[in-house]
């Protein structure tokens, strides 16, 4: 022992255990994690999560195929649309079922709508965790515009339940098209406004840049997905490249994280991906809505037998849902009840990886980090 | 040993540089929190979204929704055909209906028809099933009571004996509506 | 103050008879009352302004059904949290528990003796008022970090830790930028500051010189972040402390953190406009409106003059306080060590270097120079207020905004 460490001998400090949730402004729900801290500085934070299970793939098994339609929506409520739309794509595939054009349109439109709101809320939410409260309700006002939009699409403003096995439940409302095109013109400077009052201050800059670096093979490796991949700099994206419904025909962009303000993977790149983001669906919205102008009216539900009873099998479908891939997995035993079910989402693998980064960070980088992660609760646990 | 903090690793990083990011930092701060400033004053000028429910908007926020809208479940029991498709189809079984063969009128009856509003969760796969428009939704939203029971909605009195609706075979749409209409109208009476 | 109540001795017969200590201590008493007043209404009026200035800034409206326009909002607020129970936690350290709120009250109100509203109504002219201003203002710490301390919660606890290490450092560049406008105006008294400066702005200390100018900042961050406002709120920080060292408590204790908190913002106004902004230095306007309304007796020319004062005096701190509720509204938070950063980084090294340019500059730069200069400052800032109207119209068109001027709905 050297003269130099004896300080640390008389003076022994012990490291302080705090409870970060399950209520806590910046958990997003009812999430626990638990801080073993040293001063400000933590030395590790442990994700402890279950506070919101429902046993919803259990459900599944007992409610049938039709009925578990409306409990899709509960997994992650903030981006009911492409939850709904997975679980529909799987049965589809596993009972063989064809949908028509205009309700694959009218899915991807109501979807990327979705996706608008859904990054709003997380984009809004993540600057009030940095302390800036007005780019929230100013994105919340904007997600208003949209909630209005789906709730005269499909009468529901969070749990839609708008998708079905084989089609949509509803055909545009009448002036619908134009709504929302008047919308998306709104909307397009409002994000340049949000950039210039969040995204590009410097206070909000330096609390993002450097903080929960993932590199690519990690991101690869932890099984992040959706925006939080490609934050890291993997441009991977299901509706790219491994393409379902209209997403084919359609132009568009994957954003990836660049390093703008640090280094590649950090926080404020999975940020401003969302952002980007939010002007690809923008995009992808606007040529729907012209394609479903040019489109005749049609059936918006494809053949689908009275009861539904798929073949003998197993299915896994991926769909690119706000907080990444959503995959749905479902085994069949031919009854009219699942005999599994299994939805893997985003928000659930991000919180592996929270332990690893979380050594050396203050509590206000673990803030930013789950933040970042844009996590919602209910989905981490289903 | 205590580690050390992983953003406390020095780079070698030339004096100039430091130098100079210095005053940019100092300048890119002044000028985004100038713009920050000049974006909330802007909104001080506009308008505010703010819906003040429920008693100063210029229309009841009932009558703004739109027609699709998934309000409280509302049910004609004159148009019902007790097919209870609706109670199967629920996910979470808050219909209840029930209907045996009665013995004066020699015919099946309804006795019940209740909906558990505190349990329905909106999600309109009953209305779907329905082949006469008996069960519908309403624009009624505000659910809010002291008892919980008063959110059970039963559209059959107690002791009340409805004889279900038979869609008539055969017959055009049009006439079919028609004796609907009627249905409706003797009831209201 | 003296003179104002010889003033009125002389002119009051009845006072004439009692002993001169005796009416010296009613009218220190009845002033010191009527500040007391002041600061509550203040904190009620200031808790009000804040949330519809919010709510303008949010697009929604604010606090807008108790009262005409919702201005008894904070009365309604404050009245049902004196309904609240009063909970100290089992383990908390109950004598410290039950004294920090006052320290914090002390320390915010023993600083309101010592501000000018006008030529003649300030309860205290110290020689070294500033001085005791910075002293007292120190006293909210200890009250802080008692609160943390005592609450027996870890998080209470950070809370705590944060502000005594952001106080305690951000004294520094403040003390540093006082310190300068003391060595420019060459006494330490918070009326003789005032005296030094003029009703033009170009008499105003911080269009002087660019190195004032770059003095006010530092000056004005500290006094930020000694009151826990908005880019410094460490020790509250909703999103990660929930709200710090104030968690545990609730009822008439919780309402004294509040009135601090407010009470805070107004000094953080009045300190700036005393220093550099001119204080209630109002020029040829006492005496305008006097000759409008015709005053003759001595008496009533002394009120209305000090009345114009103080109404200059509010309209210049005014405006910085809804600056500092503007800037609650538009920036996030730092981190607690780039908070250390900017300040013993930057705010120390910018007042210190301020701090001996300008001691040169006084003993270099001849006089007219300086005038010449103060003017060429007063035109860079009315151009710089033209400037941010400009960026304001600019932000409107661009997104296309629907306008409404009623600032009430």
């Amino acid at each position: 022992m050297t003269e130099s460490n004896q300080p640390e001998k008389v003076f022994k400090t012990e490291e302080m255990v705090l409870n970060m949730g399950p209520q806590h402004p910046s958990t997003h729900g009812v999430l626990r994690f638990e801080l073993t801290t040293d001063g400000e500085v933590m030395t590790k934070a442990v994700p402890d999560i279950g506070y919101l299970h429902r046993g919803i793939e259990k459900l599944a098994e007992t409610v049938g195929y039709v009925g578990f339609m409306p409990y899709t929506d509960r997994i992650d409520y903030v981006s009911a649309m492409t939850a709904n739309q997975g679980y529909a794509m799987a049965v589809e595939k596993l009972a063989g079922i064809e949908v028509t054009r205009r309700a694959e349109l009218l899915r991807c439109t109501a979807s990327e709508l979705n996706r608008i709101s859904s990054h709003l809320v997380g984009v809004g939410s993540f600057g009030l965790d940095m302390g800036a409260s007005t780019p929230f309700v100013h994105a919340l006002r904007e997600r208003e515009t949209i909630n209005d939009l789906l709730e005269s699409l499909c009468g529901a403003r969070l749990t839609y339940n708008y998708v079905r096995i084989g089609g949509v439940s509803h055909d545009l409302p009448t002036g619908f098209i134009d709504k929302a095109m008047v919308f998306l013109n709104h909307f397009e400077p409002i994000v340049g406004e949000l950039n210039r009052l969040l995204s590009d201050n410097k206070i909000f800059i330096e609390r993002l840049a450097n903080i929960g670096v993932i590199s690519k093979e990690d991101a690869i490796n932890y099984g992040l997905v959706g925006p939080n991949l490609r934050g890291s700099g993997v441009k991977f994206d299901v509706r790219r490249d491994e393409p379902y419904s209209v997403y084919p025909e359609l132009d568009f962009n994957i954003p990836v994280g660049l390093g703008k303000a640090g280094t590649l993977g950090d926080c404020f790149d999975r940020y401003y991906v969302r952002v980007e983001e939010m002007r690809e669906s923008a995009k992808i919205v606007r040529q729907c809505l012209l394609k479903l102008k040019d489109l005749p009216e049609g059936d918006i539900m494809g053949k689908v037998p009275r009861k539904i009873k798929p073949p003998k099998g197993e299915v896994l479908v991926k769909v690119e849902s706000s907080r990444g891939e959503m995959a749905y997995w479902i085994v069949s035993d031919g009854s009219d009840n699942p005999l599994r079910l299994h939805c893997r989402t985003g928000s659930f693998t991000s919180m592996g990886i929270i332990e690893k980064l979380s050594r050396g960070m203050m509590i206000a980088d673990l803030v930013a980090l789950i933040g970042s992660f844009d996590i919602v609760a209910p989905e981490v646990d289903r | 040993m205590r580690e050390r903090h992983p953003r406390s690793v020095n780079f070698e990083i030339p004096r100039y540089i430091l130098f100079m990011t210095y005053f940019s930092n100092i300048k890119t701060a002044v000028s985004t929190v100038f713009e920050g400033m000049t974006i909330t004053f802007s909104h001080l000028l506009r308008e505010p979204m703010t819906i003040q429910y429920p008693d100063r908007t210029p229309l009841p926020v009932k009558d703004t929704l739109p027609p699709r809208y998934r309000g409280f479940l509302c049910v004609r029991p004159e148009i019902c055909t007790a097919c209870t498709l609706c109670q199967k189809t629920c996910p979470i079984d808050c219909i209840v209906i029930e209907h045996s063969k009665d013995e004066e009128l020699k015919q099946r009856v309804m006795t019940r028809f209740d909906i558990d509003m505190a349990k329905c969760m909106f999600c309109g796969l009953c209305t779907e099933q329905c082949s006469t428009g008996a069960i519908y939704f309403t624009n009624e939203f505000e659910a809010s009571t002291s008892n919980i029971k008063d959110l059970v909605f039963k559209f059959i009195k107690q002791g009340e004996k409805v004889i279900p609706y038979k869609i008539p075979r055969k017959k055009k749409p049009a006439a079919a509506a028609a004796e609907t209409q009627a249905a409706a109208k003797e009831k209201k009476e | 103050m003296q003179p104002f109540i010889d003033q009125i001795i002389s002119e009051c017969e009845i006072l004439q008879g009692l002993p001169l200590w005796f009416s010296y201590l009613i009218f220190q008493l009845i002033f010191c009352g009527i500040i007391f007043v002041f600061v509550a209404v203040f904190a009620m009026l200031a808790g009000y302004a804040e949330r519809r200035v919010a709510g303008r800034i949010q697009s929604r409206i604010g606090p807008n059904r108790v009262g005409p326009q919702g201005i008894l909002q904070s009365l309604a607020d404050g009245i049902k949290v004196f309904l609240k129970e009063d909970i100290i936690p089992t383990h908390a350290d109950h004598i410290l528990f039950r004294l920090a709120p006052y320290f914090i009250f002390i320390g915010m109100f023993l600083s309101f003796v010592a501000i000018p509203f006008s030529s003649q109504w300030v309860i205290a002219d110290l020689d070294i008022g500033i001085f005791y201003l910075l002293a007292v203002e120190s006293l909210v710490v200890i009250g802080i970090v008692m609160s943390g301390w005592a609450s027996n919660n870890k998080w209470s606890l950070l809370g705590g830790m944060r502000s005594a290490a952001q106080i305690v450092s951000y004294e520094v560049p403040v003390a540093l930028t006082i310190l300068l406008v003391v060595m420019y105006s060459g006494t330490m008294s918070i009326q003789g500051i005032i005296m030094a400066q003029g009703a033009a702005p170009w008499n105003w200390n911080i269009f002087q010189t660019p190195f004032l100018f770059v003095a006010f900042f530092p000056l004005f961050m500290g006094s930020l972040a000694e009151g826990n406002r908005m880019p410094f709120d460490m020790p509250e920080a909703e999103s990660e402390l929930v709200s710090g060292y104030n968690t545990e408590y609730s009822g008439f204790r919780f309402v004294i953190f509040f009135f601090a908190e407010f009470s805070n913002l107004y000094l953080i106004g009045a300190l700036a406009t005393v220093l550099f902004f001119g204080g209630w230095q109002a020029g040829p306007l006492p005496d305008f409106v006097n000759g409008l309304l015709g005053i003759e007796t001595p008496l009533s020319a002394a009120i209305v003059k000090n009345l114009v004062e103080l109404c200059v005096f509010m309209f210049k701190s005014l405006c910085l306080v809804f600056i500092v509720i503007q800037l609650r509204w538009t920036l996030p938070r730092v981190r607690v060590d780039q908070l250390m950063n900017i300040c013993w980084k930057y705010l120390v090294p910018v007042a210190f270097f301020n701090l001996v340019v300008m001691g040169i500059w006084m003993v270099v730069v001849p006089e007219y120079v300086t005038d010449i200069v103060a003017l060429c400052m007063t035109a860079c800032g009315v151009l710089l207020l033209g400037y941010f109207f400009y960026r304001v119209a600019w932000q409107l068109k661009n997104t296309k905004a629907r306008l409404r001027f009623n600032p009430l709905s």
